[in-house]
């Protein structure tokens, strides 16, 4: 074979090899199934947030295409989806995102590490005609929410804490955000300010769930408890210690993940390598299992449980906490699970892998 | 029994092997419906009736009479032939009488037929009646009864009631047909007799195929069954006609599925083609073995399959929940394969039976023997059979309710399977044994066969020789292993030129000579059976039985080692070809491995044995001569035999004399 050199374009092919190298590395944060317009109850889109801090959607239907004229070239590497439309939400890594309502007018949330929750509207990403080369930094965000920073002595700023998470309340208008500071915050989406700030935790927040319900946030933090507050008067009303009454001190750290069920009457949480189940209205701890990896995600389907952690394995629990199935995922340590309504499963992870795998167990299709 | 290619699976007469459940599923059958409801006006009959007499109507009256007659057959059954035919002899028909006897039955049972049709009643029920309670018989039953009567005692011809049966269905409709069968089903054993079998069975087996061509597959399941069910009975287990011989494939038995994905609603497509195109590999397994592009294709699309399956394993209420099917509510002989239902069917554990145990039929098929070689799979596609296969049994096991005991089953099943396969391989013998005939002794002397407790008369005398001479052991003159010096001296006389022996006489030609003098020389003269290499079999031969011009030939100098290796790397192949030769084993010495020259050589000796008579008589038998021997008569077999075993017996006894010594010593 030979090339022509005459054209050669060394900045290019150093780019491209970057690029690869990064893609390699990349892990896929938080993938979310956008909301469907029209009846058709097969999932269509998925958001992918990842940790070069774009927010990607990409069509599953074309990725299943393309998967079929891809497997007939029998490569044996992964499918690189391309994505339908991108933009570089944050500086370093998005670490969630979330849909504020659904419909024409649905916000696009996403947080990073650069301490921002910005909002994105839905219908530019799906009518976007840019070409994917100028995609990126086009689009602006229609909501811009920084961290505030701390005060130190001698007028001294601290560094704007990052959002590890974030959580809605569409009825309410308002957005919380589970923060690097250790407090959670809660802001007004019509006027951008800081409503609420929920200060107790003594180390930082990996997550937080809305109990809409009862007008409650839940939040799990690295100092290994999760805690109940009320979202009125920014008071916490209870303090969830996975660890307490056990002596698996071992098993036992940070709450990384919490789900809470369709009723918001049941809490999945997890710590370290134990899955443990909480009964809200009882506050009791229902059931605690002991996982090979660490959950790093959980989520409710009707009255089970899906966790993802850091082994390719999709497990589902009851609710007592029995393993009723493990499916191979692609991702070798995943980050996140999510559930479509038709019971299509989506597992983003390590290697920017995402996994679809379909209600049967099967795998739908998977991209990078 | 009828169509042995289900899910082109290569079935004998099995409707008793496989289970229901399994041969319904994969059973190969078309879904349109055949159904044919003969009316008596459609009916033609096949053969022409002939009304050779003109007595035919009085004839029939005689036997309708007979026909409503009371008390059982044998009471008037005969009188009434008689009556009729007045046959030359009294108890049995000839030929042209038979034809007439038959011609009437046939003719009047036609008429019982249409005027049944004709009354709008059921053709066995015609002529029922009820009197004190008592039900009294339809008149074609009783003629059936009385024509069976005749039959069976060899009255009348013995294919004359299965030729009625025939005529019966072919005019009724498929609901009286049934009532027919039924009195057929209940007159087995009679009609299964030998004679009456021999007569009949292919009158009977194209009057049941007559009747499943008529059925609908689809909707006269039952009665199919019974159908087959029957022919199973009545024909012998070994009964080649139903046996798919060649295994074709039902290949014809597609399985349709959807090509394009629906609209509205949720479902891995790629999953759903994935999974039924596996169907296409189940419809004909040949396709796999013969390309392997189409076994990748079906283990990489299996493994997909089983990885599902194994994702989602069903808990036991799931198993528990799908047990309706057993009460047989919703049993279908052929998949559904609307992608609507893919979700509920990977929920149901007698779905994913059925398919695994489908993938076992298949892993059994491919590794069937028999085939052509090239049909065989290679080493690689056994190991993936295997792996596959282990993976399939787990996920039996796993499937609720009682997966274990479906397991085993199901092995059970297809062990069965595989030994009907061996058995149709070996050309279908039948499985009747023949008792075995007692040779009748002329001479009254009572000769009983002696057992041999050591298989045959030559072994057990040598057995009981050790009983019958106990000092064998410590006799001197018991024989020993010949010492070498000893033995080789005939060989050293050979090569010995003054001795003027012509080469063809030669002990070297004896390959049985050679190769026990080499066992000898391994043995007792290391050194000397180390120039085997060298110089052949006369080297050998200790030097010191040498004259001194021979010897100089073998004497190994220790200057010329490196010609040695020169001379061994030019000569090395045919050394070796001698070697092999000589290495034989005596057993093989008769075969066909000597070479051509020893056997122009024997040829010619023969002709000289002719003519002079034995010449080495006393030595050691020449190739030809110990030919001649082994073909002899058991006697010098036996001893020869007893030779070779003393020889035997020799050398255990220098071996255990050695490790005598070696104690001593140590």
């Amino acid at each position: 074979m030979c090339g022509d050199a005459r054209n050669w374009d060394e900045d290019a092919y150093r780019e491209s090899i970057l690029k690869e190298r990064e893609i390699q590395t990349r892990t896929v944060f938080r993938t979310v199934w956008a909301p469907s317009l029209n009846p058709n109850p097969n999932p269509e889109t998925i958001v992918a947030a990842s940790s070069d801090g774009s927010i990607a959607s990409y069509s599953i239907s074309s990725c299943i295409s393309k998967l079929q004229s891809f497997r007939n070239t029998k490569a044996q590497h992964l499918l690189v989806a391309e994505p339908d439309y991108f933009v570089q939400g944050h500086d370093g890594p998005a670490y969630d995102i979330k849909f504020y309502g659904d419909g024409e007018d649905a916000l696009l949330l996403s947080c990073g590490d650069d301490g921002r929750i910005r909002g994105w509207r839905w219908k530019d990403f799906t009518n976007s005609d840019v070409p994917i080369t100028l995609q990126g930094k086009q689009m602006k965000p229609v909501l811009d929410l920084v961290n505030p920073q701390h005060k130190g002595p001698w007028g001294s700023l601290s560094p704007i804490p990052e959002n590890n998470a974030i959580a809605v309340n569409i009825q309410g208008g308002s957005i919380f955000s589970a923060s690097g500071d250790s407090c959670a915050y809660c802001w007004d989406v019509e006027t951008g300010k800081l409503k609420v700030v929920f200060k107790g935790h003594s180390d930082y927040l990996h997550s937080i769930v809305a109990r809409n319900s009862a007008n409650q946030i839940i939040t799990g933090s690295e100092d290994g408890t999760a805690r109940i507050w009320d979202c009125k008067s920014g008071k916490c009303i209870q303090v969830i210690d996975p660890a307490e009454n056990t002596k698996l001190k071992g098993f036992f750290s940070c709450v990384r993940c919490i789900a809470l069920d369709g009723s918001e009457s049941w809490l999945a949480c997890s710590s370290g390598r134990c899955l443990s189940i909480w009964n809200l209205p009882a506050s009791e701890c229902i059931s605690r299992t002991s996982t090979r990896a660490s959950v790093q995600d959980v989520l409710f389907d009707d009255n089970q449980i899906l966790a993802v952690g850091a082994e390719p394995l999709l497990c589902r629990f009851d609710i007592s906490g029995a393993i009723l199935s493990q499916i191979q995922c692609a991702p070798p340590s995943a980050f996140s699970v999510s559930l479509h309504p038709s019971g299509v499963t989506a597992v983003g992870g390590y290697g920017g892998l995402v996994d679809v795998i379909s209600q049967f167990g099967s795998h739908l299709c998977t991209f990078r | 029994m009828g169509q042995a290619g289900t899910i082109g699976y290569p079935r004998c007469s099995t409707s008793t092997v496989l289970s229901n459940g399994i041969l319904s599923l994969v059973s190969a059958i078309p879904s349109v419906d055949s159904r044919l409801e003969h009316s008596l006006l459609s009916f033609k009959s096949t053969k022409p009736l002939f009304f050779a007499f003109k007595s035919s109507s009085i004839n029939m009256e005689v036997f309708k009479r007979a026909i409503l007659q009371p008390g059982p057959p044998q009471a008037f059954a005969l009188q009434t032939v008689q009556e009729v035919i007045k046959p030359q002899k009294q108890t049995k028909l000839a030929q042209d009488e038979n034809q007439l006897l038959e011609n009437i039955l046939r003719t009047l049972l036609q008429e019982l037929v249409s005027s049944a049709v004709q009354s709008g009643e059921q053709v066995m029920q015609y002529g029922q009646s009820i009197d004190d309670g008592e039900t009294s018989q339809g008149h074609i039953p009783r003629l059936l009864d009385i024509v069976l009567y005749l039959c069976e005692r060899e009255h009348v011809e013995g294919g004359m009631i299965f030729q009625l049966l025939e005529d019966l269905t072919e005019m009724s409709t498929m609901r009286n047909c049934k009532d027919i069968f039924g009195y057929i089903e209940s007159k087995q054993d009679i009609l299964g007799k030998q004679e009456l079998f021999a007569r009949g069975k292919l009158v009977m087996l194209r009057t049941c195929n007559q009747l499943l061509r008529r059925l609908s597959k689809a909707n006269d399941v039952v009665f199919c069954g019974r159908i087959l069910m029957f022919l199973a009975h009545f024909f012998p287990l070994s009964e080649r006609s139903a046996v798919n011989i060649k295994g074709v494939f039902n290949t014809s038995n597609e399985t349709k599925y959807e090509k394009d994905p629906p609209d509205g609603i949720s479902i891995d497509f790629n999953f759903y083609k994935t999974f039924w195109s596996l169907q296409e590999h189940f419809c004909n397994p040949a396709s796999l073995t013969l390309a392997s592009a189409k076994w990748q294709k079906f283990t990489s699309s299996l493994m997909i399959v089983l990885n599902t399956f194994e994702a989602q394993p069903l808990s036991d209420e799931e198993g528990d929940a799908n047990n309706l099917e057993e009460e047989s509510a919703n049993f279908s002989i052929k998949y559904l394969t609307s992608s609507k239902l893919m979700g509920l069917e990977l929920k149901d554990p007698s779905f994913r039976r059925h398919v695994l145990v489908q993938c076992l039929i298949l892993f059994d098929y491919l590794k069937a023997p028999g085939k052509n070689e090239k049909d065989l799979p290679s080493e690689s596609m056994k190991e993936e059979i295997k792996s596959c296969e282990e993976r399939v049994k787990k996920l039996l096991e796993m499937t609720p309710p009682k997966g274990k005991d479906f397991l085993r089953k199901i092995d059970h099943i297809l062990e069965r399977e595989k030994n009907w396969v061996w058995w149709k391989r070996d050309g279908c013998p039948p499985f009747e044994k023949q008792p075995l005939e007692k040779k009748t002794v002329q001479d009254g002397a009572k000769k009983r066969r002696q057992k041999w407790r050591l298989g045959n008369r030559e072994l057990s005398q040598l057995w009981k020789w050790a009983d019958q001479n106990p000092n064998a052991l410590t006799d001197p003159q018991r024989v020993r292993t010949p010492h070498i010096m000893e033995y080789w001296k005939p060989l050293a006389e050979d090569m010995d030129a003054s001795a003027g022996i012509e080469a063809e006489y030669h002990h070297k030609n004896s390959r049985v000579y050679c190769w026990k003098g080499l066992r000898f020389s391994a043995r007792q003269d290391l050194d000397g059976f180390s120039r085997f290499t060298d110089h052949g079999i006369e080297g050998v031969v200790p030097l010191e039985l040498l004259p001194p011009d021979v010897r100089s030939k073998y004497q190994a100098k220790p200057n010329d080692k490196s010609k040695r290796a020169k001379k061994d790397e030019s000569k090395g192949a045919a050394a070796q070809a001698e070697e092999n030769q000589i290495a034989t084993p005596a057993s093989e010495v008769d075969g066909e491995g000597i070479r051509a020259d020893l056997e122009a050589s024997a040829a010619q000796m023969d002709v000289d044995a002719t003519a002079t008579g034995n010449i080495s008589q006393g030595g050691t038998p020449t190739p030809d001569e110990h030919q001649k021997q082994s073909s002899d008569t058991d006697g010098q077999e036996a001893g020869q035999l007893e030779a070779d075993a003393e020889v035997e017996a020799g050398m255990i006894d220098g071996e255990t004399d050695a490790e005598v010594d070696l104690d001593a010593v140590g």
